[in-house]
Parts: C-alpha cells; sequence; structure tokens
C-alpha cells in the first residue's frame, strides 16, 4: 500500500498530459460548478433548487434532439458555438488551472491573448445571435457587445495593473508574486485591482446588477437572450461553453489573485489530481459568494450599469496609480 | 515669561467675554480702550525686538522682529476700528438690537484676538489654529447682518477660506515631515528650531511644502486665483469688519506666507519661493488692476485694491532683494493704515447715501465735510501718492527690484500700479468731488454720520502722513531687523 | 521599474488610506445627503482606524488618545450634529450635482491622476517614505474639492470640507505621527469650531431661502 503511494507520488505526468488534464477538468468541471451554484442559489430563495447534476442531463438531452436552423440564417448561424466552445477551449491552456508553475502551452499567450481569445468566443456568439434574425437574440447580442466595450477599460487597467506590479504580462507570474508574501496581498495595487476583476467577473458571469442570469424575462437578459434561437447540439455547445466561461473567470480570478494556493508545484501525479478538487472547491465557495451578492442586492435599472463600471473601472485605475506613485 | 505678550494675548481675550455680558455703552468703551491698550502693547515691543532680541512667554508665545511687524497694522485697526464703530453702529431697537450688539462687540474683540495671537504664535502649527479661528469668527461676523448679500458671501468665505486653510494644513503636515529626517519623529514646529534645521531638510518635501502654504493662506490673503470669496465678503460684511479683514487680515496670512518663506529659502535656496510668490503675486496685480476699472460698488472697488495690494506685497517679496523686503514689511503696515481709513470713510458714505452704488452717490465731499476729503486723501494713499506712507513702501519695493541686477519685473509692477491708480482714483473722484447731474444721485443733507467715523479717519491718516514724512527711528530700525530675518543672497 | 512588496504594516496602512480616497469616491456618488453624511461617518472611523494601526506599529501611546478624540469628534458628533440639521430642515433630502455620476467619477479620477502624478513627481520614493499614502490623501484633498465644486446644495460642501480635513489627517498620520499630541488636539479643536460656524452659516441659509441648494447664491459677481 505505502509503495504503491510512494509509486504514484514519484510518477510524473508529462507536461502534455497536464494540459490536457487543465482542459479536461474546465470542461467537465463547469456544468458541475454551475449545478452546484444553482442548487445553492436555489436554497438561498427558499426553493429546494434544481439537482447539482441536472446540467449534465440538460447538455446530454440537448446533443440528441434535432437542430433547427431559422429560416434564412447562413452557416454562420452554426459555425459560431463551435468557433466559441473551441475559443473556451484555448483559454485554460494559458492560465494557471492545476499548476504553479508554467506548462509549456502556458507561454503560447499572454494575459492579454486570452482575453482576445475570451472576447472572440463572445464575437462568434454574438454574430451567430445575430444571424438568427431574432429581435430577442439581436437584442442580447447588442446589449453584450455594447457592456463588453464598457468593461474592456477596466479590463486593461488591472491587466496593467498586474503588468507592473510583476514586470511580465504571464498570469503565472502574477500568481507566483502573490504567493511569495504577505506584502503583496496587502499591497493597494493589489487588493484595488483584484477588487476591480471581481466586479468584471460579477459583472461578465450574468450576475451583472442589471442582468437576471436565470429566468424568463426577455427585458433583462443579456447572455441568456442570444442563445434563444439556437437549439439541439449548438444549442448544447452554447451553454456549455457559458458554464465554460465561467469556470475560466472563476479560475483566474482565484488562481491568479485571489487564492493561488492548492496548486501542483510538481508534476507529481498526485498533487496533479489534487489541484482538480481543489480547484473545484475554491471556485464552488466563490460562486456561492457570487450567488449571495446577487441574491442580496436588487437589480439596477439598464443605464445604471455605467455607474458600477465607473466604480470598477476607478479600482483598477487607482490600483495603477497607487503602484506608480509609491510602490504601494 | 514676558508679561507683555501675556497681556497682548490676554486684554483682547477678556474684552471678548466681557462684552458678551456688558451693554452697549460699557463695551465700546471697552473694545476702544483693550484696542488702545494692545496698540500701546506691541509699540512697546517695537525698541527691544528692533534692537535683534526675541521675547517668549512659555513654549506657546514668542515675538521676534517679524511679528511685531504684523502686529501693528493689526492692533492700530483694532483699536481705530473700536472708534469707528462706536460712530457707525446702528443696531434696531429692543431685544433684536441688544442681541445684534452683543454678539457684533464680542465677535469683534474674538477676531481681533485671533489675529493679535496669530503673530505672536510660536510655531507654524499654532499660527495655522489661530489663522483658522480668525477664520471661523470672521465668518460670522461677515453673516452678522442677516441679508441675502451677507448669507452668500459669508458662505462663500467660510468654505474658501476654509479650504484654503485645509491646504496650508497639509503644507504644515508636509514641511514637519521635512523636519523628522533632522529633529527625530517628535518635536514641535516652533519657528527657532525649523530654522535652525531648515538647511538639513529634504529639499524635494519642502518645495511641496512651500507650495501648499502659498497656495493655503495665499487663499486667506485673497491671491489670484484664489482670492474668489474676498470681494462678496469685504463688500458685504458691516464695513467695521471690512476694514479689520482688509487691513489686520490679510496681512495676517500674509505673515503665514512669510514664515514658510523665511524656513524656504534657508531649505531650497531662493529662487523657488521666489517664483510661486511671483506667478501668484503678478496675477493678483494684473486681474487687480482690470477689475478696478469696471467696479460699481465702492467698497468692492476698495477689495480689490486689497487684492492688488497683495499682489504687490508678493512681488515685492520675489525680489528678494533687502531694500524690497523693507518695503514689504513697511507697505503691510502702511496698507493696514490706508485701507483702514478707506473702508472707514466708505463707512460713512454708506450711513449717509444708504447704498454702496458707486453710479448713485455723487458729490460726496460736500455732503461729508470732513470724512469725504479725507476719504479721498486715502484713496490717493492707496494710490501711492506722496506724502503718504505707501508712496515710500512702494518706491523702496521698486527701487530693491531695479536694484542689482535689475528686474523687469519692477517695470511691470510700475505699470499695473498705474492702472489700478487710473481705475480707483477715476471713480471715488467721479463719486466724491464730481457735483451730481443724473437723476440716479441721492439727494442727503450736509453732515457727518459720527465724530468717531472723524477722529478714526484722523488717526489713520495720522500715521500714513507720519510713515510717509518720516518714519521713526526705532520703527525703521525693526523693519530692518525683520528684513534681515528674511533675507536671502540673491 | 518593479518595486518590491511594501512590509506587511505599511501595505495596511496604504490599503486603509485607500479606503479613505475610495469613501471620498462613494461621498461624489451618493445623492442622498444622508448617505453622505453616513459615508463621511465611515471614512472617520478608516481614519481612526489607520491612528489605532499607526499608533499599534510605532509604538506611539498618544496617537490612541488621538484615535479615541477622533472617533468621538468626527465618527458621533459630527454627522450627529449635520444629521439633526438635515432632520429638521425637512427639505430636499437628495442633493443635486452639476454631472452624472459616471461624467463626476472620470473628473475626480482626473483630478486624483493629478494628485498622484504631482506627488509621484517629486520622486520622494525611499524606504522609510510611505509615499502612497501621501499621495492618496493629496488625492482626497483633490477630490473634496471636485465634490465642493460639483455638488450645489450646502450640505455636501461642508461635508466635502470636513472630509478634506480627513484626507489632511491621514497625511498627518502617516508622515507625522510624531506630532505632538497638543498640537493634534488643537488641530481637533479647529474642526469642532469650524463644525458649529457651518452649522449655524448653513442654518442662516436654510432660514433665509427655505432650500439647502446654493443655486441662489449667485447675487454677487464681478
Amino acid at each position: 500500500m505505502d509503495a504503491r503511494r510512494s509509486r504514484l507520488h514519484q510518477a510524473q505526468l508529462a507536461p502534455a498530459a497536464i494540459q490536457v488534464l487543465q482542459d479536461l477538468t474546465i470542461v467537465f468541471g463547469a456544468p458541475l460548478i454551475s449545478g452546484v451554484v444553482a442548487h445553492i442559489e436555489g436554497r438561498l430563495q427558499g426553493r429546494r433548487g434544481p439537482r447539482i447534476l441536472q446540467p449534465y442531463y440538460d447538455l446530454s438531452k440537448l446533443f440528441r434532439k434535432e437542430t433547427l436552423v431559422p429560416e434564412g440564417s447562413s452557416w454562420v448561424f452554426l459555425v459560431g458555438p463551435i468557433v466559441a466552445f473551441a475559443c473556451y477551449l484555448i483559454v485554460p491552456l494559458l492560465i494557471p488551472v492545476l499548476t504553479t508553475y508554467g506548462l509549456p502551452l502556458g507561454y503560447m499567450g499572454d494575459i492579454l491573448g486570452g482575453g482576445f481569445v475570451l472576447a472572440l468566443a463572445g464575437f462568434a456568439v454574438a454574430v451567430a445571435a445575430a444571424e438568427s434574425g431574432a429581435p430577442y437574440a439581436q437584442l442580447g447580442a447588442s446589449r453584450a457587445m455594447t457592456f463588453g466595450a464598457l468593461i474592456e477599460p477596466t479590463i486593461l487597467f488591472v491587466v496593467f495593473a498586474v503588468g507592473i506590479i510583476t514586470a511580465t504580462d504571464l498570469p503565472y507570474a502574477l500568481a507566483a508574486t502573490v504567493r511569495s508574501s504577505a506584502g503583496q496581498i496587502v499591497r493597494p495595487a493589489h487588493v484595488l485591482a483584484a477588487v476591480a476583476f471581481f466586479l468584471v467577473v460579477l459583472a461578465d458571469t450574468g450576475r451583472i446588477p442589471v442582468e437576471t442570469h436565470s429566468g424568463t424575462i426577455e427585458l433583462g437578459m443579456i447572455d441568456e437572450a442570444r442563445t434563444l434561437e439556437h437549439s439541439g447540439a449548438p444549442f448544447a455547445l452554447l451553454k456549455w461553453g457559458s458554464a465554460m466561461k465561467q469556470l475560466i473567470l472563476y479560475t483566474i480570478l482565484i488562481d491568479v489573485f485571489v487564492a493561488p494556493w492548492g496548486l501542483a508545484g510538481s508534476a507529481g501525479v498526485g498533487s496533479v489530481l489534487l489541484a482538480i478538487p481543489a480547484l473545484l472547491g475554491k471556485a464552488v465557495i466563490l460562486g456561492c459568494v457570487f450567488a449571495v451578492i446577487d441574491n442580496s442586492f436588487s437589480k439596477l435599472r439598464l443605464f445604471k450599469i455605467t455607474e458600477f463600471l465607473a466604480a470598477a473601472f476607478l479600482l483598477a485605475a487607482l490600483a495603477v496609480l497607487v503602484y506608480y506613485v509609491g510602490g504601494g | 515669561m514676558n508679561a507683555i505678550l501675556v497681556a497682548l494675548a490676554i486684554v483682547p481675550l477678556a474684552a471678548t467675554i466681557l462684552t458678551w455680558w456688558t451693554p452697549r455703552r460699557a463695551s465700546q468703551v471697552i473694545t476702544i480702550l483693550s484696542g488702545i491698550m494692545v496698540f500701546g502693547l506691541s509699540l512697546s515691543l517695537v525698541p527691544t525686538t528692533g534692537a535683534g532680541r526675541f521675547l517668549a512667554a512659555g513654549p506657546v508665545l514668542r515675538a521676534d522682529s517679524l511679528s511685531v511687524v504684523f502686529l501693528i497694522p493689526t492692533t492700530f485697526l483694532y483699536g481705530a476700528t473700536a472708534i469707528f464703530t462706536a460712530g457707525y453702529l446702528h443696531p434696531p431697537e429692543g431685544e433684536a438690537g441688544r442681541r445684534y450688539t452683543r454678539r457684533f462687540f464680542a465677535g469683534i474683540n474674538a477676531f481681533c484676538w485671533a489675529m493679535v495671537v496669530a503673530p505672536l504664535a510660536n510655531g507654524l502649527a499654532l499660527l495655522w489654529v489661530a489663522i483658522e479661528v480668525t477664520t471661523v469668527i470672521s465668518a460670522l461676523l461677515v453673516a452678522i447682518d442677516d441679508t441675502d448679500g451677507a448669507t452668500e458671501a459669508a458662505w462663500k468665505y467660510v468654505l474658501v477660506a476654509s479650504l484654503g486653510l485645509g491646504i496650508a494644513l497639509l503644507g504644515t503636515i508636509v514641511l514637519y515631515y521635512a523636519g523628522t529626517r533632522v529633529f527625530g519623529a517628535s518635536y514641535d514646529l516652533s519657528y527657532g528650531k525649523l530654522v535652525a534645521g531648515a538647511p538639513r531638510f529634504p529639499k524635494d518635501v519642502v518645495r511641496l511644502a512651500d507650495i501648499l502654504a502659498v497656495l493655503g493662506y495665499g487663499t486667506k490673503m485673497g491671491l489670484v486665483p484664489v482670492h474668489t470669496w474676498l470681494p462678496d465678503a469685504h463688500s458685504e460684511a458691516p464695513t467695521p469688519i471690512s476694514a479689520l479683514l482688509s487691513g489686520a487680515l490679510l496681512a495676517t496670512s500674509f505673515y503665514g506666507i512669510l514664515r514658510f518663506f523665511q524656513i524656504s529659502v534657508r531649505a531650497i535656496g531662493p529662487s523657488f519661493p521666489r517664483n510661486v510668490l511671483l506667478t501668484f503675486g503678478l496675477a493678483s496685480l494684473l486681474l487687480a488692476a482690470l477689475y478696478l476699472l469696471s467696479q460699481r460698488d465702492l467698497k468692492r472697488l476698495l477689495a480689490y485694491s486689497s487684492v492688488e495690494h497683495m499682489g504687490i506685497l508678493a512681488i515685492g517679496m520675489s525680489f528678494a532683494a533687502p531694500l524690497a523686503i523693507v518695503g514689504v514689511l513697511l507697505h503691510v503696515i502702511a496698507h493696514g493704515f490706508a485701507k483702514g481709513t478707506a473702508f472707514f470713510g466708505a463707512g460713512a458714505v454708506v450711513r449717509k447715501f444708504g447704498t454702496k452704488d458707486l453710479r448713485r452717490i455723487r458729490d460726496g465731499t460736500q455732503v461729508l465735510p470732513w470724512s469725504g476729503p479725507m476719504l479721498v486723501l486715502a484713496v490717493l494713499a492707496l494710490s501711492a501718492m506722496p506724502p503718504f506712507g505707501l508712496f515710500r513702501s512702494e518706491f523702496l519695493i521698486v527701487a530693491g527690484g531695479l536694484s542689482d541686477p535689475p528686474d523687469a519685473v519692477a517695470a511691470v509692477l510700475v505699470v499695473l500700479v498705474t492702472l489700478a491708480f487710473f481705475g480707483l482714483s477715476w471713480f471715488t473722484t467721479g463719486t466724491m468731488v464730481v457735483a451730481p447731474r443724473s437723476s440716479h444721485a441721492l439727494a442727503v443733507e450736509r453732515g457727518e454720520p459720527s465724530r468717531f467715523i472723524v477722529v478714526a479717519m484722523v488717526l489713520g491718516l495720522t500715521g500714513l502722513v507720519v510713515l510717509g514724512i518720516h518714519v521713526p527711528g526705532q520703527l525703521s530700525g525693526l523693519l530692518h531687523r525683520a528684513a534681515s530675518e528674511l533675507e536671502v543672497a540673491r | 521599474m518593479v518595486h518590491p512588496a511594501p512590509s506587511t504594516f505599511t501595505g495596511a496602512a496604504d490599503v486603509i488610506s485607500v479606503l479613505v480616497l475610495l469613501s471620498e469616491f462613494a461621498m461624489l456618488r451618493a445623492p442622498l445627503l444622508r448617505s453622505q453624511i453616513r459615508l463621511y461617518a465611515f471614512q472617520s472611523l478608516v481614519v481612526t482606524a489607520l491612528a489605532i494601526v499607526v499608533a499599534a506599529s510605532q509604538h506611539i501611546g498618544e496617537l490612541y488618545v488621538l484615535a479615541a478624540l477622533s472617533f468621538l469628534l468626527k465618527v458621533v458628533i459630527v454627522p450627529a450634529i449635520v444629521l439633526r440639521f438635515l432632520s429638521r430642515a425637512e427639505v430636499d433630502l437628495a442633493g443635486s450635482s452639476a454631472f452624472g455620476v459616471a461624467t463626476m467619477t472620470l473628473i475626480a479620477i482626473a483630478v486624483s491622476v493629478f494628485g498622484f502624478f504631482s506627488i509621484g513627481a517629486l520622486h520622494l520614493r525611499s524606504t522609510a517614505l510611505p509615499s502612497t499614502a501621501l499621495a492618496v490623501s493629496v488625492a482626497v484633498v483633490l477630490v473634496a474639492f471636485v465634490l465642493i465644486v460639483l455638488r450645489s446644495d450646502v450640505v455636501s460642501q461642508a461635508v466635502g470640507f470636513f472630509s478634506l480635513e480627513n484626507g489632511v489627517s491621514v497625511a498627518s498620520l502617516v508622515v507625522a505621527s510624531g506630532l505632538p499630541l497638543i498640537v493634534d488636539v488643537a488641530f481637533l479643536f479647529d474642526l469642532l469650531v469650524a463644525v458649529v460656524v457651518f452649522g449655524v452659516l448653513m442654518r442662516v441659509h436654510h432660514g433665509r431661502t427655505k432650500t439647502l441648494s446654493t443655486e441662489p447664491l449667485d447675487q454677487l459677481k464681478g
């Protein structure tokens, strides 16, 4: 028994295998996180909530359904979801999902590169929604793009803050910096950038202070509205992709900014395998925090979003300033 | 423990408390006596401090030549204003009037107390506290008439001046920080210590402190562009308060700037503090000269003249020649005398005509046989005409600016002062000398509103003539001594 | 230019001072006068906390006294005075402002950028100097200016001044923690006097115009 454990401990995973594991964690963990959070959210609202594994059932059911295409829409309608899903498969390769050290493909793109890939995914979904010709889908797409443009400056400043703190633009480097000392965690530049990014994630995962991320009120929909016309496998890909995007953003927030602990420091099988539940556990906790926030504040009117995003921008800008002036 | 210093700090305070309880006549007498006594006490400090000694009472009070220079105009105006007030004040009958009188006299004494204590305070922190106290008391005094204009002016004044003083406090704290490099973490901000240690202060920090202090105290002093409260407060306040604000309060704030200047030049050399003062000074002089050409309101006219003179003080300081500094200090005293007298005259005009509108006041010298001509003389004094003290002081400032190496700013100064002279004298002669033609002019009977007003004005003009014709030897010694405290190698 | 991480104490002090700045921004945003006053109380509480942190880390016993006094004055008395005035005034409890919230925030950000850069331009950087906190306090002062300029009611303007004083307090705690207690107390006493005078003038203004808006205050020009 002991011998086996130590063998397991000593066994090293090839970097390529870890990269695959990264993707698999995100791909198969994402519906789980959505399910757990939806369940807890239901409890918060006094309901029993859906089953934890419900997203998996939904996806498998959708994959078995037929695919309907609106009259007059072109191939873009069907390709959009696939492109988006592919993008969500690429991003996990760039960020510290399981390991503290950079994996070979981790140097393929920096934090901006990851941002671009995420933006491409959003673009693909939006184009597919626009192609459907349905008013609500187009409304959702145009809103998503507008708010995306408003969030952009904040993300840029967060990136700047990360960049000047670590003198690199690699997410791995920031996570390593944060781990290096307690002083790094309390330094204002880091705190401010982390909070700003927290707000960005809040807005970007459909928890935005104006959006109802679940439910059927079309006027309050943004992300959900975009997929109204899709069905069958493409719809499943969109739903899955949106769950993955949520987990990716959670992962960046957790493993880069807030709590980069529990990651594997080596390629040992044991530590890498331990990192998976650690990440999912942290993601569940974070998801609960978001759910609590989402349910304890009333939604704002749509145009009030500028205030919310102005606040996020303020924090991100201050992060850069504070660092610039005094190394705070 | 110097008894005179203690008396200077206690007498006006005692007067404040007494006048809160006594009826009007007694209050008048107490205020006048307190003013005269304090003026006498501060004159008695001239010989000792002029000889280069400084006096102290405990860790709190300290007087050197520079403090006494600023005490003189303040305490003189205290006494003169007290006399003027006796003739000026017309409170309504009954309980409301009694309350008004009580507030007025207690307020005026408290205001003067704070202004007397400010130059005596030993250290930048206490100085700041004293000046902030002058702000809050005088804001209440500006509002005391309870008119729309007075309320607006008081609100603007207290807001702008408090903000300025907030900046000055920041400057004080930054300077304190500079000192911690030399004296360790904890020390008091007394002048002797700061001046002695200044050469070892970190330069960048002192630079920041100097800018903040000039901006902060400059707000209170009325330097453009942070002068915005000044014309409103001066024109809407009761005239005795206007006289004190203009002649004494502005000087007190200038004193704060000079203390920072004194420390800054020792820490970072003269060029930076000089340039800061020059910038503010030129802006003030230019803007005031232009505003003086387009005034409709007698008291606003005098207020902008104050801005002009504060600009002259700042520019004079920026020349930093020994001669110019003596001129600046003399200018502080002479401006206090002249501006006080001019406001007293304006008070007589306002009482007589019931308006401050320059278009409706005509033939003042005929209507007011004494105070009318004296107002004209005071305005001529403000325009730096001989034989008044301001002529001598401005002459010294310009001469200092032209002494080696000649400074082109001196020429600009002369041009702008001339421009201001046109504005000031144009309107004053128009109202005081020209006979009424338009139907706007008010018809009023000939006669003085009160003898007290005349007495106060005579005192002021006498002082101006003395300063203009021959500065008494001991005073001259005091001025040179104080200038040497501020002097720097150019 | 990679700066090493500050010590935990400096970092904590910096974060607290940034909180002061953020509450200043929140005041700029707060539409209701009452919430503005509560934010001021919160800001003062943060300043008090900073005083305690500084006192504990630098072993300056006097600062505990100062913290207690400033808590009493700025967290309890001043907000109570202003709130009482508001509840008596019973008019327009929502302040007015010249611009929308996002615009005001951007203006204030621009202004604090100026503050940060002007402090940064002084090259005060050194191991001993908490220049972040100094820059933050300058930014607080500047944002308080923006607040006073852009909000057009007497209560907001008065609160703006009080919060400016909080900004200066941050500076004095961080760069001049050794300031003699008596001087600090004098400053606080002075604030109290100023509060009373602001209160009197606000009451006079309200008594004359029956409003808290500063719009009637445009008679004096030129």
